[in-house]
């Protein structure tokens, strides 16, 4: 009996292999390359010498006014998208859920833009919300909202709003596909007593539909925090941070750094970043499983 | 047990040493070859060129890789670092001194290749402008020029910055303005060739952050003057949108008749040509009160790799590209100044919109000059200075601010390098 479990467990580690491997190699190596790069001088120009210089490029990261306008950026814009696509996902889930005409069609048209990539969806922001030969424009012109062009991407405040509004856009897909599955999964019984004890809609959202998808939805914010504070792509085809870095998020500054040739505090910024969302995530799951317990 | 470990090894390794390049069994030589400016047009014509060195070299194929621009560079020096797989590359002007640095570019042989004395001189200089070895061989330049509307009311282009200006105020009315504006991505470049043109003579151009005492040119009252009138210039004559332009828009701006001016590189007047504007000329980049210009030129090339299984193809092929037929079809078909005496005589390059570029290099006081790329905050600069120069524009910052800061980044720079 012993010989044959030891058989099959190598069986099972032999099978396991090639996955840790190739995840050992391209996720944990990169991410230890990284880590012992944020305590070198590893700068592109030369890296003939890239000696150890301890604590140097955190310090140097974290005494730039540039990192902490970043991280400020980082909350606005990780709270507000969040905020909106969260509650936008989950009307369009529950209209979803509604057997209409067509759903099927509308549900791939509303779905698509979770299929693009965050960079192209920057570029066609970029020029739907330029001030001059934008689309945006145009229409706000024609309607007579307005009555002179705004340069979205030229003033600050703009600058933030308008890559949020295209966040927004894209991020909304997300919840409303995982809500709607949520949904999905609450069971029918659960409504038919609800309806038998003369509950109402909004008592049966409430008490019924809400406690059964808490989990999932606690996990998905987690998640969705975590990629939109990984989401650089947006911003930096849309703004590349600016104008004057009022559109910089940690993780382009990140890209900044790589750019500039600074791969020492560029490890430097990852490491802080990682840390952050360790440390969020963790305070996270405790208070949503806190919550839950209760 | 251990059969199927032992298959799976095998069959790993197979699959991992099928992946390089190299020698087939057969003998062939197979190149891996690697671009950087990647666009589909471009890509196409490269490979067109491949086919014929391959028609000309029978045993020898070339595998091209394209990767997206803008992670281009990166991608790279990635492939770089790990010394494996790569042949021949394209080399940029500001990424030829950190190959170089880290033993990344082979030396190419000059002397015995008959091509080399086709080279222009300018090719032959940019050639060999990093410590004096030729890493790489110019496929063409991008020299910037003027371009004008000439239905807007403008007879004769402004030869000064301050005409720009001028002419650029007339100009702006309405949903019209005068100049294509670049205040994104790459904008702190216009306000240097300003700066240069502003400290005229005192300019080292070999050096041309330098003057020629060794202070910077951000340092001098000129400095601030040129400063003044770049910020003048944005927010009296360009788009105020045109605070995050990048080079798309300029050219937009431009073809769509928002704009009256633009100062760009020679791939704009195919650009210009297709968009059915007909009324507009081209003119060479405007001078300071001192009466010169400086802009450096942009260039990139072919170079081999230092750890090539097969440098005697790889070089073959950097010098194939180089030669005159080759080089003047990729600068035709990519809008270059080209690096072949040959095409002085092609009328393309002395007719039209190109006449502007023959002027300027007829100019003494049109000159060109050398950006410190070999300096290692190079790229630093160019991330921090296009921040610096929004956040001026926008009122963020003010012009003493901005030069104050580059003046104290550049003098930093000299410190190293010396």
């Amino acid at each position: 009996m012993r010989t044959f479990n030891v058989r099959r467990a190598r069986f099972i580690a032999l099978c396991l292999l090639p996955g840790v491997v190739f995840v050992a190699l391209f996720t944990y190596y990169p991410v230890l390359r990284g880590a012992v790069m944020a305590f070198q001088r590893y700068n592109l120009f030369d890296l003939t010498s890239t000696p150890f210089t301890g604590l140097e490029n955190f310090r140097a990261v974290l005494g730039e006014e540039r990192f902490w306008t970043a991280l400020r950026n980082t909350g606005t814009w990780v709270v507000v998208s969040l905020f909106f696509q969260f509650f936008l996902g989950f009307g369009l889930a529950l209209l979803l859920r509604r057997h209409f005409r067509g759903r099927g069609l509308y549900q791939a048209w509303v779905f698509f833009p979770w299929a693009m990539s965050g960079f192209l969806i920057g570029l066609l922001w970029r020029w739907m919300f330029n001030g001059q030969f934008g689309v945006i424009n145009d229409l706000l012109l024609k309607t007579g909202i307005i009555d002179q062009r705004i340069g979205f991407l030229a003033s600050p405040g703009w600058a933030m709003t308008s890559v949020i509004v295209a966040n927004v856009w894209y991020g909304v897909t997300f919840f409303a596909i995982m809500i709607m599955a949520a949904l999905q999964s609450v069971p029918k019984e659960l409504y038919e007593a609800a309806d038998v004890d003369g509950a109402s809609r909004l008592r049966q959202f409430w008490h019924v539909t809400l406690p059964h998808i808490r989990t999932t939805l606690a996990l998905i914010v987690l998640l969705r925090i975590i990629w939109i504070l990984n989401f650089p792509d947006l911003i930096y085809s849309m703004t590349g941070g600016g104008p004057a870095g009022s559109t910089d998020i940690i993780t382009t500054f990140l890209i900044q750094q790589v750019i500039g040739g600074d791969y020492g505090r560029a490890g430097a910024v990852g490491l802080l970043v990682l840390g952050l969302l360790l440390s969020f995530s963790v305070f996270y799951l405790n208070a949503t499983r806190f919550e839950k317990s209760r | 047990m251990r059969k199927p470990f032992l298959a799976a090894t095998v069959a790993t390794t197979l699959l991992l040493a099928g992946c390089g390049s190299g020698s087939s069994s057969s003998g062939e030589v197979r190149l891996r070859m690697i671009e950087s400016l990647t666009s589909p047009e471009r890509t196409k014509l490269i490979k067109t060129l491949i086919a014929d060195f391959e028609k000309a070299n029978p045993g020898v194929t070339v595998e091209l890789v394209s990767p997206p621009l803008d992670s281009a560079d990166q991608k790279i020096t990635q492939i770089l670092q790990t010394k494996k797989d790569l042949d021949v590359l394209e080399v940029r002007d500001h990424t030829a001194k950190s190959f170089s640095n880290n033993g990344w570019l082979a030396e190419l042989p000059t002397t015995e290749w008959p091509g080399w004395s086709d080279l222009t001189e300018l090719a032959q200089k940019k050639a060999v402008e990093v410590g004096g070895k030729a890493y790489l061989i110019p496929y063409g330049f991008y020299q910037r020029t003027l371009f004008y509307r000439t239905d807007y009311g403008m007879a004769q282009p402004p030869t000064t910055w301050e005409e720009l200006y001028e002419a650029g105020k007339k100009m702006t009315s309405g949903d019209r303005f005068g100049y294509s504006f670049r205040g994104g991505k790459g904008g702190a470049d216009y306000a240097v060739m300003m700066i240069s043109a502003y400290n005229g003579e005192a300019l080292n151009p070999e050096k041309s952050f330098y003057l020629k005492d060794k202070r910077t040119i951000f340092s001098t009252p000129e400095a601030a003057q040129a400063m003044e009138l770049y910020v003048k210039i944005f927010k009296e004559a360009s788009p105020p949108d045109s605070v995050s332009w990048g080079y798309p828009e300029m050219v937009q701006g431009f073809t769509s008749g928002v704009t009256g001016m633009l100062i760009q590189d020679p791939e704009v007047i195919k650009t210009v040509e297709d968009s059915g504007v007909t009324a507009w000329s081209t003119a060479p980049i405007p001078k300071g009160p001192t009466g010169y210009a400086f802009q450096p030129v942009g260039y990139a090339g072919w170079g081999a790799t230092s750890f090539t299984k097969h440098p005697k193809e790889a070089v073959k092929l950097v010098q194939f590209l180089s030669e005159a037929k080759q080089s003047i079809a990729f600068a035709k078909g990519n809008s270059l100044i080209p690096i072949s005496k040959q095409a002085q005589n092609d009328p393309q390059f002395s007719q039209g919109a190109w006449k502007a570029y023959l002027q300027a290099q007829q100019d003494p006081k049109q000159v060109i000059t050398i950006r410190p790329v070999d300096y290692p905050g190079w790229s630093q600069f160019l991330v921090d200075s296009d921040r610096d120069v929004q956040a001026l524009i926008t009122g963020k910052k003010t012009v003493a601010d901005v030069l104050k800061s580059w003046d104290a980044f550049w003098t930093d720079q000299a410190k190293k390098v010396s």
